[in-house]
């Protein structure tokens, strides 16, 4: 009963994102507390000799392992700034919880950084997320990059501000030798280049899966680390997905854990309303005993939860903890096209 | 809504055994099946336990039907779940809890059985029982602990005092227990099954989970205002606890510690409730006092 209630209240919000485009710009209800009613921001894209500020937000990392990605930007034409966190570390994390906020937060506020890349993930940006004064991000929008554990900083930056943020590999997944490094590899790193120095409209190819709804559509991406996501759930960083095209991806989870999360998504509405579904790279971890193991597949475990609904799904996307990962950006508008000819992606 | 708590057993009441998660081999469950009936219980046992689909003690559907058969059967006066594992999330929509309402009966189990003590508390306002399954009740390990389910089921006042440990705040609160394994408890966060936790007592424990995981959990249960009116913190047993190969830096005592530090109820660490023959039961739903003192941490029943 609570259910239907629940359903009908997502439901409620529905038309919001229909509006959320011209219609609403610079009228009065651009300032409505109903969040989703605000216009994403797409923050300023880079140019050469911009400066982007690098900042370890969650798990610790060292200077010498930046040296391929400062390298790389270089190349760009971008200049870098390291951020305090790189290098320290407490425990687990690139610094205490209070310094990984002041880096954080003093490259929010630096107007001369124009992104922010997190070097890597891990675990940590929960801890700091409340503590960081996102209020001027909207009005001054810069970049945000990462994934993983970064997907917080997607998320509650979706729900809080909505500006765009960019969900892209990370320092740690640059090659020591670029002229070594497989194309691929090299693609989803140029990737990076291409959303935030905007060298084109973004473009997306994967191929055809039986387990894949066809269909096409047009919506705001939202998405990122599917435990990640769950664990926003029901937070202030919560996300809204109705109305968007979700993407998730998972690595080292047992396949019941991923199982269990998405019923965590499902029993909180999150599968209900949306525009499309993308899944990524849903890596799984192995149960030692085989006998432990569950019985599906990551296509039976998604599709069971979405029969009732009729929006495309697509399977098996370039994106996730694979070398297979393009830089996706969060808030901006995009078509998915899932037909039998294979998934398509174009920012719009 | 005032929560109902279900009468007590009577000699010759039927328990019924089923596994609504993963599979349970009939052999472990002699044992719990023996003791239940020494206790003046006729038990009926459901083909989940001892059945298997893969992983799971039947299919979605046979253990759907199997809950919801004990569920209306009034002949049936309590449901004691065989083992947890995994999949009370993937039955959990499909019950239907009509005639239950109307003629409630004590549920018991602990681990991934969580989710529906939860759900009880939240949308059925109906009392369960935390506590010992099938495999505590074999005799190759302490089995003192299962006297305290025996108790419940009698309707015996529940009190349970236990020394005090150096890391507890002290105070006292009164309010409805309300808690369980913390995966599942954060699993319920956002979905129509999660507590209400104002005024609350609220246990914890988990088994096998990695340092960070539990962290991230605890960041959750503040994040969505768990601790806000919190009335007190049970911790249970977090004594299998993993740490990742770059340490997490923090045990478990340290990580609740923070987590706890800017609220003001009691907090009693190691409470004999969790994944060890060291599991008392505990009655959620149940209104209890909890008294923290620099001598020992006391749990009882307000009656």
């Amino acid at each position: 009963m609570d259910r239907i209630k629940f359903i009908k209240m997502t439901a409620g919000l529905l038309p919001i994102p229909f509006l959320s485009g011209s219609l609403l710009a610079g009228s009065s209800k651009a300032q409505s507390p109903e969040p989703d009613a605000k216009i994403t921001v797409c923050p300023p894209y880079l140019k050469k000799g911009d400066q982007i500020g690098i900042t370890s937000p969650s798990g610790y990392i060292f200077l010498n392992e930046l040296l391929p990605a400062i390298k790389q930007l270089n190349s760009w034409g971008l200049q870098v700034k390291i951020g305090r966190t790189i290098g320290q570390r407490d425990g687990t994390f690139g610094g205490t919880d209070a310094l990984r906020v002041q880096d954080f937060q003093e490259m929010l506020d630096d107007s001369a950084i124009k992104a922010i890349l997190c070097a890597r993930g891990g675990y940590g940006a929960i801890r700091i997320i409340d503590k960081i004064d996102f209020s001027r991000l909207r009005a001054n929008p810069k970049w945000v990059i990462g994934f993983s554990d970064a997907t917080v900083f997607h998320c509650h930056i979706a729900t809080h501000c909505h500006v765009a943020t960019l969900h892209s590999k990370m320092c740690n997944s640059f090659p020591d030798d670029w002229e070594k490094a497989p194309a691929l590899q090299k693609d989803t790193i140029l990737s990076i280049r291409d959303a935030l120095m905007h060298t084109g409209k973004m473009e997306y190819k994967s191929i055809y899966n039986i387990y894949n709804r066809t269909g096409r559509v047009e919506g705001d991406l939202i998405g990122g680390n599917l435990r990640t996501i769950e664990n926003l759930s029901g937070t202030p960083s919560g996300i809204q997905a109705a109305g968007k095209i979700l993407f998730l991806e998972e690595t080292h989870e047992y396949l019941y854990n991923m199982d269990r999360m998405l019923w965590n998504l499902k029993r909180s509405g999150q599968l209900s309303h949306l525009k499309g579904l993308i899944i990524g790279a849903m890596v799984r971890q192995q149960q030692r005993n085989p006998a432990d193991e569950l019985n599906r597949s990551i296509y039976d475990l998604v599709s069971e939860k979405t029969k009732t609904e009729n929006f495309p799904i697509t399977f098996d996307f370039p994106v996730g903890h694979i070398i297979n990962n393009f830089a996706l950006k969060c808030g901006i508008r995009h078509t998915l096209e899932v037909s039998r000819q294979g998934t398509r992606l174009i920012e719009i | 809504m005032a929560i109902t708590v279900p009468t007590a057993l009577k000699k010759n009441d039927t328990i019924g055994i089923m596994c609504p998660s993963g599979h349970l081999d009939l052999q472990n469950a002699k044992d719990c099946i023996d003791t239940l009936q020494t206790w003046g219980f006729k038990v009926k046992v459901d083909p989940t336990v001892g059945g298997g689909f893969h992983y799971f003690s039947g299919t979605d559907q046979q253990r759907c039907q199997a809950l919801q058969g004990m569920l209306d059967d009034k002949n049936i006066k309590a449901i004691l779940c065989g083992r947890g594992g995994y999949g009370m999330s993937r039955i959990i929509d499909r019950l239907d809890f009509k005639v239950f309402r109307k003629h409630p009966k004590w549920i018991i189990g602990y681990s991934d059985i969580t989710l529906l003590h939860l759900h009880l508390n939240k949308r059925i306002k109906v009392a369960s029982l935390h506590a010992p399954m099938a495999t505590a009740f074999q005799p190759n390990q302490d089995t003192s602990y299962i006297k305290y389910l025996k108790n419940a089921l009698h309707d015996r006042k529940s009190d349970y005092k236990i020394p005090a440990d150096p890391r507890n705040r002290t105070g006292s609160a009164t309010g409805e227990l309300i808690g369980g394994n913390l995966a599942m408890l954060a699993h319920s966060i956002g979905s129509v099954s999660e507590p209400n936790l104002k005024n609350k007592l609220l246990f914890i424990e988990d088994v096998g989970e990695y340092l960070y995981a539990l962290d991230r959990m605890l960041q959750q249960l503040r994040r969505s205002g768990w601790f806000n009116q919190l009335g007190g913190l049970i911790v249970g047993d977090f004594s299998t606890t993993k740490d990742t190969s770059r340490p997490f830096g923090q045990n478990i005592q340290q990580i609740i510690e923070q987590v706890v530090a800017p609220f003001s109820f009691p907090v009693a660490y190691n409470f004999p409730v969790g994944h060890q023959p060291e599991n008392v039961t505990l009655k959620c739903g149940v209104l209890h006092q909890l008294k923290v003192t620099t001598r020992s941490a006391h749990l009882v029943e307000c009656r």
